[in-house]
This record gives C-alpha cells, structure tokens and sequence, in this order.
C-alpha cells in the first residue's frame, strides 16, 4: 500500500525527483573523483575513471525513473493498448458490442431518468423525508380539503411541526408592468408555505403567517426564481413593482430560493399569491379548494398520523353535514378519508395514473440490459473459442492465467466504457422521443437535464454490465490446456458450447416476457382504439378563450359575435361550444328526478351535465338518434329543454319506445320532480371524459337556459390550416377589445391522444423494447447455430457423402435452433404471464392471459428462431463433402 | 507483485541484500560511501557499474526497509544519506537466514556431486 502511494505520489513529482537524482549521482562522480585524485590520478584521468566506475548515468537514470511509477498502472496501460488492438482488428465484433451495450444502457438511463424524476427525486427543501401530504379520498373530487378543515389540521402540534396550504397550480392570465398579456402559473398558498418547507428567499421576504390573515386583504405576490430571471433579467427592482395576475394587482415581495419549484413534480408555480387572495368561499366548509401538506413531527410515526387523522376527519365531517341531509347523500360524505401519503418525494397526479407504468418499464429496459450483457458475453466466448491458439501460445510462453483474464476484463471494461457514453447519447435521444408522448403541458417540467444520480446509476449499470458479460467469458477463454489448445485442428470449446447454448436460451426467454408485453401493450392500445366515441369529427380544433373579469356581463355578448364573425369565415363548415366539452376536465354533475322512473321513483339519480350550443352535435359528428339536437330557438325564454344520451335513457327510462316527449326536473325534493325539462332528442353515447371511462348518464342543457359557469370549450370544423384558423381566431380577439386570451389550443385527436398517453407510450415502448431484445436473440440464435453446423461440418459432410438427404441436413440444423427457441418460451412464458398479471390494471378490454398477445408472441419467436437459423442451415444442407472432408 | 521482475530477481536479491546488510553494519551511508564499501568487501570480485545501486536504493526505500535525507557529509558535502528501517532490519535478518540455508543446500550438493 506504502509502495503504492508513495510511487503514485511520485508520478506527480516527476521534475524535483528527476532534479534530486541527477545531483546525487554528481555528488557520487564528485566523490569518486576526489578519491582517485587523491590516489594520484590527475584530474582529468581521475573524471574518466569515476565515469567508468559509474557506468550510464543515462541508463541509471532511466531505470530509477522507471522504478518509480506505477506497474500495475503501466501494465494497466499496456492492456489498454491491448485490447484497443484487438477491438480494432475485429470491428464487426467490437461495433456488434458496443452498439448491444449502449442500447441497453441507453434505454436504462433514458428511463431511470424519468423514473427518477417522478419516483424518487426529492423536493429542494429541508428534510423533505418529513413531509406528507393529506390527501382526500372518496367523495367528490380528490385531493383538496375545505379551509375550516385546513385550520383543524394546522392545530394539531402534537402531529405536526407545521401544516401548510396550497391551492395547486392554474394557469392565469399575468400582464408585467407595462407589458402585454400573457400566462402564468399561479398557486395560492397559507402564509406559512415557505417556512414549513424551509425555502429561504433570493431576494426580498417570502410570506408570513400575517400575509394571510384577512379575505381579499392581501395583494402581495412572491416569484418563483426562474420566472424572475427569465422574465424580469433577475432584476432586483422588481421588488415593490405591481403585476396584474388573474385581474388582480400584486405587489412583488420577493423571490424565493433558486432551485425551489413548489411541492408539485409535474406542474410548478411560478407566482405564489396568499391563499387569502383567492375568490372562492374561502371559510365555507363544503368548498374544497385547499391541498395540504404537513411536516411531521419525528417522533410521530406516519401510522399514528393517519389513525389521529381518520378520527379528526370523522368527527369534522359528521358536524358538517348533519343528519338533515339525504341519507344517500350523507353517507358518501361521510365515507371520505384523509390520507396520509409521503410527501418527500413531490406531489403528482401523473404519479398516480403513470408510476405503475414506469415502474414495468423499468424493469423491461432491466430485461433489455440483460439480454444485451447476454449478446456480448456471446460475442465474446466466440472470439475466444477462436483465439484459442493465441491463448494456449501465450500459455505456453509463461503469461499467468491472471494476467490474461485481467486483459480480457479490460477489454469488458473498454467495451463498456463505450457502450456508455454512446449510450448516454441514446438516452438523450430516447428520453426526448419518451417525452414526445406526454401532454405538451407535462412533458415540459421534467428537468430532462444531466442529472448526477442518473450519471452514477448509469455508471453502475455499465460497471455491473462488465461484470455480467464479461467475467465467464474472460475465465471460460483462458481454462485453457496449452498443449491440446496449440494441437492443430484441436476444437476443444473454450468456454463450453453448453454455456453459449444457456446464454441464447436466456436471450429468448428475455424477449419473449419482452414480446409478450409488447403484444399484450399493443392489443390493449387497440381495443383502447376502437372505442366507440360516439362522434366522428376528430380534426375539430378546440380551445378556450377568455375576456376580462371587468367585462362581466357582456362576456357572452362578446363571445357571440366572436363566434359568429368565424363562423363567416370561408373554410369554416360549423362551429359551436360546450362546457366543459370532450375530453376536457372538470364538469358537473346533478341530482334529478325522472318522472314515472323507477330508478327516481324514491330517491334522486346523479347524472353528468354538459352545457352545449346550437349545432354542438353537428360540429363534433354525431346525429341525434331521436329527436332533434339543440338549436338557436331554444332560448332563456322558451320552454326548458334537454338532450339525452342512451345511457341515460338505459338507466332511467328502460323499455321506453318514445322518450322524446318525456320530461326529468333539477328539482329533487320530491319523486314526480317540479319545473319539468323537456327531452327533445336523444344522442349516443359520448365518451367526454375519456376512452376508459364508462359513459354515465349524460344531460345535454342549452347554453342559453343556464348560466354558464366558466370559460366553455370552442369547438371549430374547419377545413382551414391550424395556422389560417388561429390567425383569424387572434384577429378578431384583439379587435374585441384587450383582454381577450387564447389558451388550450388542439384538435380533439390530439385531445384523444393526450388522453390515452400512457397506453401510447407503454405500447411504443414495449414494441421498440421487444424488438431490440428479438433483434438481440436472433443474433445470438444465429451466432450458436453457425458455431454449431461449422463444428459439426465433417459429421455433416459424411453424411452426405453416405447418402443422407440435405433436406434432413436442412431440418437437422433448424430443429436445433427451435429446440433453443421453444426452451427460452417455456421459461420466457410463465414469466410473462405472471408480469402481465402485476399490469391487468392497466390493460384496457383484455385479459392478462390474452391469448392473441400469447401465441402471437411464440409465433414471432419461432418465425425470429426459423429466419436466424436458416442460413447456417443452408450452409450445412449446401456442404461438398469432397471439400469438408479434404479439409479434415 | 510484477511480473517483470521475475527474470532478474536473483542478481536484484543480492545486490538488495548486500545493500541492506551494509547499512546495518556501518550505519547512515552517502550511494558513494555504499558503492565503495560493497566493492571493499567484495575484494573486488564483484564488477559492479556504482550506477547500478542508485535503482537498487530507490527500490528498498519503496518498499519501506530505507529511509533517505539529505545531509553533509564528512567532507562537508551535501549528500543523500541512506538509513534502514525497522522493517529494514527484519528484512535483513529474514534474507540473511535464507541465504544461508540456500548456500548450505547448495554447498552439500556441490559435495555430493564432486
């Protein structure tokens, strides 16, 4: 160890060493001159022989300077050197490697790197592991808790060290001092958000529990650390300044930490505004607006939490709803729950629908890496079975067998090393084609920089890869008999063919769980696909837009001659509006009565309510089954009328052979209902919400006869361009009036898209995945086949000259192959379908067990096996005896 | 611990012994003081180049059985003088025993032949 320091601390003083040893060796000619001198040599016979006693002062000084560095450096070094010529000489080989290993590390780091982000990666804020988030269960909505309820919380020291609010992220209208309108990010937080978390400002003063005191009293904003930089230039006299954020004037107190992106992973604020600020009923303890994440306290198990918060919330919600309400009604208020969650890590909603998914992804990139380790170790063993004369010779010349595993590790290690930074660059490709399939909003706040915990996972992986395909080969190359490895024509398998056959197996049974997945992916997306929406007009453009809150009651005014000046656009077939729209979030829902239903006849039926134009139905592709759709005559002073869907008429009007006609009432006090709607049409079943979800009893109210609550969705059927159409959209906004804005821009295909992300990506990446790990078989299938029919060409070659047909050669050489494909399905088999159970969540209209996903993937497997084996076993039905057997 | 050193370890086990064991007899010795006292002892039946030595010092201190510092010499020269270690010292001991049991296996073999 001394030895080793001293001589690797030596290399970095190289010039005072070199300095110190050439004036020791003056010193000793200097000495041994004197002495001759004073024997009786004159002086210059004296200089001579001191030199020749000394013998090379060049060659001493070389040996010393060579004695100093390290060996096992330098030998290290000659290895490299090595093996670099090596890898040069056989670039088929080393490129084959390589590019196994990079795409298996690639893909790894590409989703660790997301799985990281989302899974793991914890808040910038101090001691984030205490954090937990109480998230509401059950009920209606998810999440959000009422402020009374928030204040409980907050009271309760004995759990928490600090409770903070937080309305969760929304993207507002925000026009800076003097500038135009944009958007922003606005969260609303409790005045104790930062201090609970520990965030420390950049500049200015963050809130204080006296920032959130009095409803609508406090206009003060605090900016997120990039927002101010990237819109401001880091200006520090952005202090004091007022903003107009959602038609609110705030005054600018300060930035927080850099680095600090709110409690949220996908969705960060950029301005945060007291809680106070917001518009709803901020005290009313039905209105639930707030999320809540607690910091708690360390001698307070998460277990003892959420047993204490289970009886607060009990006790909470029996006040609030007391027993005068309905009984249905009550008891599902009643069976909401506060849960405890882990709150370190983040809040997601993406987590949520998207975790289970990345989590199966990671381990079939795990699948990819080991079936990519497997091809190299493969590769590897067969150089070595065919440098088995160099081996056995260097045997034989006196190399230790240590010496030559250590080179082949070394070789491992290059290989890797390459295969990792060309890896690295696939992971940056991949992560950005991953990203592509996230929603334009999400996909944008994963930080998909270079992160330091993905580099050292990265190095790990490709350390542990080393040892994977490297380490059997390197000691199955050199077990070695020197004096039977130099015989000529020996063929003693180096490395043992059993091993190479069990690696191919492997490869298979890989790709199979691999393939299995892809196909089961693939048929869920499909059934996914061919979901009845209901409607026919995918490339219907859809947005939102928004005026003022001053202009309050000539919004709609102003968003009827907006429509109505596009709607005279040349181009424009129809164009109509509802809220929330398709696939939009949000919506209402309401309870009501059917006269002369059973299902209302002693209690009230929630049904889902959408706020639709005239021609709504036109525009998006659905003729009504029955009846009419809603048009320009049913207005606030006609008779109110509603459209159904067939669910709804399934559900409370079964059998009915004439619905149009039939009424339902939105007063439910009492079962025959009150002020009667009149329903003048029935349309199908419309999947608003999404393709997974089962279409529940939908009522269609004119726009007209209600108020509508918030900005609804434009719909356009168009055959102009996006561009042509949201030029004109733009134009005739701004002569409007300022104020307008534009958001939520996408046809309803991309709308449908977006909504079925996950089943896209899983089913792309499962597919590319699976056809890496086939690509990977088939080479190593091709690889052992071939070694195989070159081994046993002789044998063949008999055969033939006795007699045998070369169809039988043929099938001889391809029943091997299959034998090593079927082996790798019945391993490969069982796995897949036990993964494929952990999954049935996700799985859309299929089984776990599907049996086209199955036998489609050994179908596949066979055809991979059969097509890679087909030419060395052509080769061997083709063989000249005459030839093979001169050559033996 | 290298393989290179396999080939010449017999002539480096020597000279590293006689190195040694002149350091343990006569004390802090200058490479000049050293050459020539292993030529004395010798009596001249070792040609030895004195530039041969200067690797052979910087190998034992290497391996921790020397210690070297600068100092004057007895002509008031400055010198790099060379002194053993403790381990130095075991090391001399365990190389002079097997020294002699090589020499004593060698001599009866010798005997025996002749």
């Amino acid at each position: 160890m001394r030895t080793i320091w001293k001589r690797f601390s030596a290399l970095f003083r190289r010039g005072r060493l070199d300095r110190e040893l050439s004036e020791e060796i003056g010193i000793h000619l200097a000495m041994q001159e004197e002495e001759f001198r004073r024997q009786g040599m004159d002086p210059a016979a004296a200089r001579a022989a001191a030199r020749r006693a000394f013998g090379g002062v060049a060659q001493t000084c070389a040996a010393c300077r060579d004695r100093r560095g390290i060996p096992w450096l330098e030998i290290a070094a000659k290895d490299i050197r090595y093996a670099l010529r090596g890898l040069r000489r056989n670039p088929g080989f080393t490129a084959a490697a390589i590019i196994s290993l990079a795409l298996g590390i690639g893909a790894n780091t590409a989703i660790f790197s997301l799985f990281h982000a989302l899974m793991l990666r914890m808040l910038p804020v101090s001691k984030p592991e205490q954090l937990v988030s109480l998230y509401r269960t059950g009920g209606w909505g998810k999440g959000y808790v009422s402020y009374p309820l928030y204040l409980e919380l907050a009271k309760r020291s004995d759990l928490f060290s600090g409770v903070l609010g937080r309305t969760g992220v929304e993207k507002v209208r925000f026009t800076p001092p003097g500038g135009r309108a944009q958007f922003t990010q606005r969260e609303f937080v409790s005045g104790n958000y930062f201090s609970v978390l520990g965030v420390a400002p950049a500049l200015g003063r963050l809130f204080t529990e006296d920032d959130n005191r009095v409803p609508g009293g406090h206009p003060l904003a605090v900016l997120n650390y990039d927002f101010w930089r990237n819109r401001f230039g880091a200006d520090p006299a952005v202090l004091g300044r007022t903003l107009l954020v959602d038609e609110q004037p705030l005054t600018v107190i300060g930035v927080a930490a850099p680095g600090f992106r709110g409690v949220e992973v996908e969705r960060h604020p950029e301005v945060w505004v007291p809680a106070m600020m917001n518009r709803v009923k901020i005290m009313d303890p039905r209105t639930w607006w707030i999320w809540t994440v607690a910091r708690r306290r360390p001698d307070v198990s998460r277990n003892q939490v959420q047993a204490a918060v289970d009886v607060l919330m009990q006790q909470h919600l029996a006040a609030i709803y007391p027993t005068s309400y309905n009984e249905a009604f009550r008891k599902k208020a009643l069976g909401q729950r506060l849960e405890v969650r882990e709150g370190g890590i983040g809040l997601s909603l993406l987590r949520e629908e998207f975790g289970k998914p990345l989590t199966l992804l990671m381990a079939a990139v795990g699948l990819v890496l080991l079936a990519a380790c497997a091809n190299v170790a493969n590769l590897l063993l067969a150089r070595g079975a065919a440098r088995q004369k160099e081996i056995a010779l260097r045997f034989s010349l006196g190399a230790t067998r240590a010496r030559l595993v250590r080179q082949a590790l070394t070789e491992s290690l290059l290989l890797a090393a390459a295969g990792s930074l060309l890896g690295l660059l696939f992971a940056f490709w991949g992560q950005r084609a991953i990203l592509r399939f996230l929603p334009e909003n999400l996909a944008g706040r994963f930080a998909a920089g270079p992160d330091s915990v993905v580099l050292v996972f990265t190095l790990g992986i490709s350390v542990l890869s080393v040892l994977l395909f490297g380490l059997a080969p390197a000691l199955g190359s050199t077990a070695v008999d020197p004096a039977s490895g130099l015989r000529s024509g020996a063929r003693q398998a180096a490395g043992g063919p059993i091993l190479r056959r069990a690696l191919v197996v492997a490869q298979v049974a890989f790709s199979v769980v691999l393939v299995a997945l892809a196909g089961l992916f693939g048929h869920s997306l499909f059934a996914l696909r061919s979901v009845d929406l209901g409607f026919r007009n995918q490339n219907v453009f859809a947005f939102s837009f928004d005026f003022a809150h001053t202009w309050k009651g000539e919004i709609r005014a102003a968003r009827e001659q907006l429509l109505a000046q596009l709607e005279s656009l040349p181009g424009v077939t129809s164009i109509s509006y509802g809220f929330p729209g398709p696939f939009q979030r949000g919506g209402a829902d309401a309870s009501i009565r059917v006269p002369g239903s059973d299902r209302t006849a002693r209690e009230p039926a929630d049904v889902d309510i959408e706020y639709v134009a005239p021609r709504y139905f036109e525009t998006i592709g659905s003729v009504p089954v029955l009846g009419r759709e809603l048009d320009r005559n049913d207005t606030a002073a006609s008779r109110k009328v509603a459209v159904v869907d067939e669910a709804f008429v399934r559900v409370f009007l079964p059998g009915e052979a004439h619905p149009l006609g039939r009424t339902l009432s939105f007063d439910d006090s009492k079962p025959e209902g009150g002020a009667p709607v009149f329903i003048v049409g029935v349309v199908r079943n419309i999947r608003q919400k999404g393709l997974r979800e089962k279409t529940a009893p939908t009522v269609y109210v004119p726009v007209t006869q209600v108020d509508s609550p918030r900005p609804p969705t434009i719909l356009v059927r168009t055959q102009l361009s996006q561009v042509a159409l949201l030029g004109a959209v733009y134009g005739d906004l701004r002569r409007l009036g300022p104020g307008g804005a534009l958001w939520d821009w996408q046809t309803l295909r991309e709308q449908i898209d977006d909504s079925i992300f996950r089943e896209r990506m899983l089913a792309t990446l499962s597919g590319f995945f699976g056809g890496l790990a086939l690509l990977l078989a088939a080479v190593g299938l091709y690889g052992v086949v071939a070694y195989g029919t070159s081994r046993r060409a002789g044998e063949i070659g008999i055969r033939i000259a006795l007699g045998a047909e070369r169809a039988d050669m043929l099938w001889m050489v391809l029943r091997d192959a299959l034998a090593l494909v079927g082996l790798g399905l019945a391993i490969g088999l069982p796995v897949s379908l036990a993964a494929a159970r952990t999954v049935s969540s996700i799985l859309f209209g299929i089984q776990p067990a599907d049996p086209l996903a199955f036998v489609a993937t050994a179908a596949v497997l066979a055809a991979v096996g059969l097509a890679a084996a087909f030419l060395p076993a052509r080769r061997a039905a083709t063989l000249e005896p005459s030839q093979v057997l001169r050559h033996e | 611990m290298s393989t290179r050193d396999a080939k010449t370890d017999i002539l480096q086990g020597t000279l590293d012994l006689m190195v040694l064991r002149t350091l343990e007899t006569m004390g802090p010795q200058h490479g000049f003081g050293l050459a020539k006292r292993i030529q004395q002892i010798s009596g001249g039946a070792l040609d030895l180049n004195q530039g041969t030595l200067y690797p052979a010092l910087l190998r034992l201190e290497q391996r921790g059985w020397i210690q070297s510092r600068w100092g004057t010499s007895e002509s008031h020269r400055r010198a790099r003088f060379y002194d053993l270690t403790r381990a130095g010292r075991r090391q001399v001991a365990r190389e002079s025993q097997d020294w002699a049991r090589t020499v004593a296996l060698m001599e009866r073999f010798l005997r025996a032949a002749g």
